[in-house]
């Protein structure tokens, strides 16, 4: 018999203990997992979200974010002006305010109000309807045709709120023409976009013509299609996806990646222990057992192999269980997470990555391994014939 | 998470002062470049307060000059001298972001962003805080404000803090947290005590033999498991406010800033004991059950 096969008899032997010693190694190895996955979950999702929006570039006038500084002025024309360079496909101006929907029962909807530039592809999805052809087209958001029992070719009546939100214009009426997916929507948030005129119309002409972004699409090397923004307009700030997500990292939520780093330590720490413990009191448990053993003729390589296999079996399997435990925590964990205000819809705090697998696995391997030592140097240094003297005598 | 006093702010300055967030801070200079203000006839210049990380980060002291302008393009300069340095009041929600903030006397910064030609007294304030002497009267106050001043909105501090959702759901976050860890260590700790009684099989067995009642022996084992959990629990308190200066240590340190990421109340001690002891002792009498239920001679049996 090998020396697996002996240390899966030795756990089959004690039922109990083996059992909860594996459901231990599975829900701290779960935990594990999750916050592996938490490390960089929320970055790669991030990054996935600004992939698949299909813009690689954003311009602003200064280096604050969106809304939160002053706008490009021209917009429409920087970002045709942007467009035509070669490395660019295309560019599109965004300008954001706060709007109040007004329901045919006259109650409000507070919502975002969304000027987009002419261009060959905007930022959304169009889910039912028809994109915005004319002046007071607008497309809704299936959160807001939903509470305000919206459908292409409904009137839309909304104020504006364009310089404070203390401030509310006189009401406009626009024309729903679809509805449409955001990238960045969060739950229950209302949007409405429409033209950059038709925002500016709502506006009373505050501002007109500026806009808070230009989104821009490379020809597909952002870095080269940065620079030469840079070059033709030197007054507006550009960053590419990768230094969005650079600056992310280095801010945001770097909260959720120490947070992870710390449990687990705190976690293959925790495992470390308790297995250690397991295997010791188990084998001094089985010493008298073990020494006959070594009496009849095994070497002390076998033995000390049969305790460190038994590690490996108690970690594998109890890690085996823990991926799909793990996954299910995560999503348990993520629904929780998601209720933060303003997480965008499609963002994930638990996001799976064979990198984090990888890493699992090699760190409850060193765990089998690290918890093993003690009692396989237990096993290695027994003295048979004392311990046999010792068994008979008690 | 606590704030911490102010750390050297100067003597004339309350912490109550107007806040010019970045926006205002656009254009420093260190009194080295500003030689032209000093000397003999040195114009008694307005006084500001700088928040510590800005300070550092821009090499200024108090008595430093620094210029101030309302707008990026560095138009409507004016200069000001370094009060003092304060530490800001922590706020979770710019957790990452060093705060770099400039404090004026409110006339000051009114001066400083009025538009041209604005007259004097139309300027208009974001917020103005107001200490009631009885906080239960918050409520009423605010409704009172509302009631005689039309179109200003008041209301208590308590629903004005707009990151309170954000920190509720990270508290329930670390509480599911909490309760995984809770059912691993359960797990754990069955298994090592089902190991542990196993042990004193034959222990168990002479004790029945000799004439102790099951229900005895079990009222010692879990006087033993409340007696082991108890001071398992306690050093799993030691071990956590050794942790906790060690945590804090770290974080204030990754983020600059005099937030506390962990703190051990007296609650949060007596809920740990409470789930920890109960646990601990229930596992020993769970584990000790079926032991209990065997034959005495098969357990003293050798």
């Amino acid at each position: 018999m090998n020396a697996l096969a002996f240390a899966w008899r030795s756990l089959v032997r004690q039922p109990a203990r083996a059992v909860l010693g594996v459901l231990g190694v599975a829900a701290v190895g779960a935990l594990l997992l999750d916050m592996l996955l938490l490390s960089e979950g929320l970055v790669s999702s991030m990054r996935d979200l600004l992939d698949h929006s299909g813009f690689d570039l954003r311009i602003t006038a200064t280096d604050s974010r969106p809304g939160a500084g002053p706008r490009i002025e021209a917009a429409a024309r920087a970002a045709a002006e942007i467009a035509a360079l070669p490395s660019v496909r295309s560019a599109v101006a965004l300008r954001f305010v706060d709007a109040r929907v007004e329901r045919a029962d006259g109650t409000i909807i507070e919502a975002a109000l969304q000027g987009v530039s002419e261009g060959p592809a905007r930022p959304l999805t169009v889910l039912r309807g028809r994109e915005i052809q004319q002046p007071g087209d607008v497309l809704v958001n299936e959160t807001l045709a939903r509470d305000a029992g919206l459908a292409p070719g409904s009137p839309l009546v909304l104020r504006a709120a364009c310089t404070s939100d203390a401030e509310i214009l006189p009401r406009i009426t626009v024309t729903v023409s679809g509805t449409a997916e955001f990238p960045f929507e969060t739950p229950g948030e209302s949007i409405v976009a429409g033209s950059l005129g038709t925002l500016d119309e709502a506006c009373g002409q505050s501002g007109a013509g500026e806009a808070d972004l230009v989104l821009v699409a490379s020809q597909g090397d952002a870095a080269a299609a940065a620079a030469a923004i840079q070059a033709a307009r030197p007054d507006l700030h550009t960053v590419t996806n990768d230094e969005l997500i650079g600056q992310f990292q280095a801010s945001g939520f770097t909260y959720f990646r120490q947070i992870g780093a710390v449990l687990t330590t705190v976690t293959v720490t925790f495992a470390l222990l308790l297995i250690t413990v397991l295997l010791t009191v188990s084998v001094n448990q089985r010493l008298g057992q073990i020494a006959a053993l070594r009496a009849l003729g095994l070497s002390r390589r076998r033995v000390v192999s049969d305790v460190f296999f038994e590690s490996v079996l108690i970690v594998g399997i109890g890690g085996a269980l823990s991926l799909p435990l793990g996954i299910l925590l995560a999503r348990w964990l993520d629904g929780i997470l998601k209720r933060m205000p303003g997480i965008p819809v499609d963002m994930h705090f638990f996001v799976f990555d064979p990198a984090a697998l990888a890493m699992h696995a090699l760190l409850l391997a060193v765990t089998a391994l690290a918890a093993a030592l003690y009692p396989m140097q237990l096993v290695a240094r027994l003295p048979i014939v004392t311990t046999l003297r010792n068994e008979v005598v008690s | 998470m606590n704030g911490s006093p102010p750390r050297r702010a100067a003597a004339p300055w309350r912490p109550r002062q107007a806040t010019a967030r970045t926006a205002v801070v656009l254009a420093i200079a260190a009194s080295a470049s500003l030689g032209l203000v000093s000397g003999a006839q040195e114009p008694v210049l307005p006084e500001v307060l700088l928040s510590r990380q800005l300070a550092a980060a821009e090499g200024l002291q108090p008595g430093d000059v620094v210029q101030l302008a309302p707008d990026a393009d560095g138009a409507g300069t004016r200069p000001f001298r370094v009060a003092g340095i304060y530490e800001p009041v922590p706020d979770p929600a710019q957790l990452g972001s060093l705060p770099r903030n400039v404090r004026l006397h409110l006339p000051d910064l009114l001066e400083l962003t009025r538009r041209p030609g604005a007259p004097v007294g139309t300027e208009h304030v974001a917020t103005i805080n107001i200490a009631v002497r009885d906080p239960a009267d918050a409520e009423r106050v605010a409704e009172e404000i509302n009631r005689r001043m039309p179109g200003v909105a008041a209301r208590p501090a308590a629903d004005a803090t707009g990151s309170a959702a954000t920190f509720r759901v990270l508290q329930r976050f670390h509480l599911a947290i909490a309760l995984v860890t809770i059912v691993a260590s359960t797990v754990f700790l069955l298994a090592l005590t089902i190991m542990l009684v196993d042990e004193r099989r034959e222990t168990v067995g002479v004790l029945r033999l000799i004439g102790l009642p099951v229900r005895r022996i079990l009222v010692q084992v879990s006087l033993e498991g409340l007696l082991i959990a108890g001071a398992g629990g306690l050093f799993g308190l030691g071990l956590a406010v050794m942790s906790e200066a060690l945590i804090n240590a770290y974080f204030q340190w990754r983020y600059d800033t005099a937030l506390l990421f962990v703190r051990i109340t007296p609650s949060v001690a007596a809920t740990a004991l409470v789930i920890a002891v109960p646990l601990g002792a229930a596992a020993t009498v769970a584990a000790s059950w079926a032991l209990m239920r065997r034959n005495a001679l098969r357990l003293a049996r050798r």
